[in-house]
C-alpha cells in the first residue's frame, strides 16, 4: 500500500483537533495514538523513498502553478526522526497533569507543521508553513502564562513575523524574475550567476538564517527556548527539532541557488556561530539557558559541515542534524526534570544528582558524551566525518577549538552530578522508560554510525579505524585541556558577568536582522 | 519597475525604520503590518502592470497564464489572499499577546519591559 505524502501532515493536526474536543483522560491516550500513527506512516514513507525519491502535486495542479509535496532521503528521514521524538515526548508528558486543554492540540498541530515544511517543495507554502508554526511555537513558550515569559513569547513571535516579512518580500521579487516558487524548479531554472536574484535571495537567505540562529541573528533563540515557562518537552521540540527546520530550508535554498556561491561567507558565518555560542553558554548559570546556547554553538557547527565544499563534511552535518536532536531533546527533559524537583534553575544550587535521580543522570551522562563528541557516542561519528571533509591544518584546529569550548561547557554543567545529598526521587515508568530510549540511542547510533548512515541515507562513509582511535586520542587531549581551562579561567567573574548581561532589546534584534542583510547583499554584489 | 513597484519597496523600508526605530510596542506591530502591506503591494503590481484586466469573470479567458490574454497573473493576487489572512491573524496573536504583557508590566516600551523583566 502506498502511502500519500499528504498523509504525514494532515494526520497530527487531525489528531490534535480531535484531543481538543475529548475529556481530559481519553485524550492524552489519544494524543499517544495519534503520534504513534505519525511515526507508522513516516515509517513506510521512508520505506518507499528508498527506492526513489516521491512527489505528489496536490489538486492535480503541477508547478509552476501547484503546490508540490517531495520526498527524497533526506527528508523523509528528518520527518521520521520528528515524529519519533514527538511519539516519545508525548509518552513523556503521560503522567503530567495541564492546566489547559490546548497544550496537546498545539503540540500535535506543530508535529503536523515541521512535517510539513520537511515535505513542501513550494517556496510559497513554507512562508506559510513557517508563519503559522511562529503562532504555535508562540503559544507553547507561553503556556504557563507567567510574565517573563510574555515578553519572551512577544519578542519570539515580533522577530520572526519581522523576518517572514523579509521572505515573503524576497518571495515577490523571485516570482517577479522567475515566475515560480517551486524550489526544483528554480534549481533548473538559475543555471547562471544572475545579478538580478542577488536581492531576492539575500531577502530570503535573511530570513532563513535568522531560523537557523546564524550570528548575529540567535539573540531570539535562547529566550524562547530557555524561558521559564515552557515545559521542558516544549524546549526540548525547539531546540532539538524547531531550529533543524532552519537548517533544512538553508540547506534546500542553498542547493536551488547553487549558482550563486555563497560557501565562504556561511562558512566563516558558522565558526563565529560556533564560539560566540560556546562562551555565551559558558557565562550562563541557569541550565536551560546553557543548554539553549549550547544549541547556538552546535548549530554554527552544522552550519560549517554544510559549508565546506566536500561531500563527507555534508554528510557529518546531517548526521550532527540527527544526533543533536536526540541529545539535545535528553538534555532538556532532564533538566526539566531536575528542575521539578530541585526547584531551581541555578546549577550552583544543585547538587548530588546523580545520588538523587540516577536513571535520568545516566541518560544525561550519555547525551553529554554524545555531544562532546566521546569516542564510540554518537557525536564522534558526525564529529569525525565534518573533519575529514575540512581536511587541512586550520579546519582541524578550529574544530578542534570549537570542541574544546563544548566540553569545557559540559564540565561546567557537569558538575551538579558530583555530592551527595537528599533521598532518591521517583521517576514515573513511562518518564523512566524514554530517557532510557534517547540516551541507549545516543549509544547505538555511535557504535554502528556507518551502516546507519548508509541504512539511512544510502551512501557508504568510510570510518577509517587509525583515524578514529586519532580522533579520540585529541578528544581524551581536549578533556584534559578543558578541565584545565575550566579550573583557572572559568573562574574569573568579572568578565564572564558582563558576558551574561549582554542582552539585546527587541530595537536591537530588528537592527541586527537588518543589518545582516545589507552586509550578505553588499557580500553577493562586491564578494 | 513600475510605479507600484517603486511604491512598495519605498513602503516596505519606511515599515523597516519603524520597527528598528521606534520604542513604542503598538507602533512595531504597526511598523510590520505597513511591511506586509507594502508586500502585498509589490505582488499585485508584479502580477497585473498597466492595463490588465481582472483575471476573474467576463474578459478573461481560460488560456493559460501569460498565453496572449490581457487578464492579469491570478497568481500572485490568489497568494496574496493567503498573505492577507495569516497577516490578520499574526496581528491579532501579537496585539492579545500585547495586552497580556500591558496588564502585567504597565508600559508599552520595549526597554521599560526588558529592565521589568531582568528585576524579576
Amino acid at each position: 500500500m502506498s502511502i500519500p505524502l499528504w498523509a504525514p501532515i494532515l494526520i497530527p493536526v487531525f489528531f490534535g483537533i480531535l484531543t481538543y474536543t475529548l475529556p481530559e483522560k481519553i485524550k492524552k491516550i489519544v494524543a499517544i495514538v495519534g503520534a504513534g500513527t505519525t511515526l507508522v506512516v513516516c515509517v513506510m514513507i521512508f520505506a518507499q523513498t528508498t527506492s526513489g525519491p516521491m512527489s505528489l502535486s496536490l489538486g492535480g495542479w503541477d508547478p509552476p502553478v501547484g503546490i508540490m509535496l517531495f520526498a527524497d532521503r533526506i527528508s523523509s528521514v528528518l520527518i521520521t526522526l520528528t515524529s519519533l521524538l514527538f511519539f516519545s515526548l508525548t509518552i513523556f508528558e503521560f503522567g503530567k497533569k495541564h492546566s489547559k486543554r490546548t497544550f496537546y492540540m498545539l503540540f500535535l498541530i506543530l508535529n503536523g507543521l515541521l512535517n510539513g515544511l520537511f515535505l513542501v517543495d513550494d517556496l510559497f507554502s513554507i512562508f506559510v508553513l513557517i508563519e503559522v508554526s511562529t503562532i504555535v511555537v508562540a503559544l507553547l513558550i507561553m503556556y504557563k502564562r507567567d510574565s517573563r515569559s510574555m515578553y519572551d513569547g512577544l519578542i519570539y513571535l515580533l522577530v520572526n513575523i519581522f523576518s517572514a516579512t523579509f521572505f515573503l518580500f524576497g518571495l515577490a521579487m523571485l516570482y517577479k524574475q522567475t515566475g515560480t516558487f517551486s524550489l526544483s524548479l528554480l534549481g533548473d531554472i538559475i543555471t547562471q550567476d544572475m545579478p538580478a536574484l542577488y536581492l531576492p535571495f539575500a531577502f530570503i537567505m535573511t530570513s532563513v538564517c535568522l531560523k537557523a540562529a546564524l550570528m548575529p541573528l540567535f539573540s531570539w533563540l535562547p529566550r524562547a527556548h530557555g524561558t521559564p515557562s515552557s515545559p521542558s518537552v516544549v524546549s526540548a521540540i525547539l531546540s532539538g527539532l524547531y531550529v533543524k527546520s532552519g537548517i533544512y530550508l538553508f540547506l534546500r535554498c542553498q542547493n536551488a541557488f547553487s549558482a550563486i556561491d555563497t560557501q565562504t561567507f556561511f562558512l566563516i558565518a558558522g565558526i563565529i556561530t560556533a564560539i560566540i555560542g560556546f562562551v555565551f553558554a559558558i557565562a550562563q548559570s541557569d541550565i536551560k539557558m546553557i543548554l539553549s546556547y549550547g544549541t547556538v554553538s552546535q548549530l554554527g557547527l552544522i552550519m560549517i559541515a554544510l559549508n565546506t565544499g566536500s561531500e563527507t563534511a555534508m554528510w557529518g552535518g546531517v548526521y550532527h542534524i540527527i544526533n543533536h536532536a536526540i541529545f539535545k531533546s535528553m538534555l532538556f527533559v532532564g533538566a526539566g526534570e531536575i528542575i521539578a524537583e530541585y526547584k531551581t534553575r541555578n546549577i550552583y544550587e544543585m547538587k548530588g544528582v546523580f545520588k538523587r535521580m540516577p536513571l535520568i543522570s545516566a541518560a544525561m551522562i550519555a547525551a553529554i558524551l554524545g555531544i562532546t563528541g566521546a569516542p564510540l557516542f554518537n557525536g564522534s561519528i558526525s564529529k569525525y566525518l565534518i573533519s575529514q571533509g575540512s581536511n587541512d591544518l586550520v579546519g582541524d584546529i578550529m574544530l578542534t577549538l570549537i570542541n574544546l569550548g563544548t566540553i569545557v561547557l559540559f564540565i561546567k554543567l557537569s558538575r551538579i552530578f558530583a555530592g551527595n545529598t537528599g533521598v532518591k526521587a521517583r521517576v514515573p515508568a513511562n518518564r523512566a522508560a524514554v530517557c532510557v530510549f534517547l540516551g541507549a540511542t545516543c549509544l547505538v547510533l555511535g557504535i554502528f554510525g556507518a551502516p546507519i548512515i548508509e541504512f539511512l541515507f544510502g551512501i557508504q562513509v568510510k570510518i577509517d579505524t587509525a583515524g578514529y582511535i586519532q580522533k579520540s586520542i585529541i578528544f581524551a587531549a581536549s578533556v584534559v585541556g578543558a578541565w584545565l581551562i575550566y579550573r583557572f579561567a572559568v573562574r574569573d567573574r568579572a568578565f564572564w558577568k558582563r558576558v551574561r548581561a549582554f542582552d539585546l532589546g527587541f530595537n536591537k534584534i530588528a537592527m541586527s536582522i537588518v543589518l545582516f542583510f545589507v552586509v550578505f547583499t553588499a557580500y553577493l554584489y562586491f564578494g | 519597475m513600475n510605479i507600484g513597484e517603486i511604491g512598495a519597496i519605498i513602503i516596505f523600508f519606511v515599515g523597516v525604520y519603524g520597527v528598528i526605530a521606534r520604542r513604542n510596542i503598538t507602533k512595531t506591530v504597526i511598523s510590520i503590518g505597513i511591511m506586509q502591506a507594502a508586500v502585498i503591494l509589490f505582488f499585485v503590481a508584479t502580477g497585473g502592470a498597466g492595463s490588465t484586466s481582472a483575471p476573474i469573470g467576463a474578459g478573461s479567458t481560460s488560456a493559460p497564464i501569460g498565453a496572449g490574454t490581457d487578464a492579469a497573473d491570478a497568481i500572485p493576487q490568489a497568494l496574496m489572499i493567503t498573505a492577507i489572512v495569516i497577516g490578520i491573524a499574526v496581528t491579532a496573536v501579537a496585539l492579545t499577546m500585547f495586552i497580556y504583557l500591558y496588564h502585567k508590566y504597565g508600559t508599552t516600551n520595549w526597554e521599560k519591559a526588558r529592565k521589568m523583566r531582568e528585576d524579576e
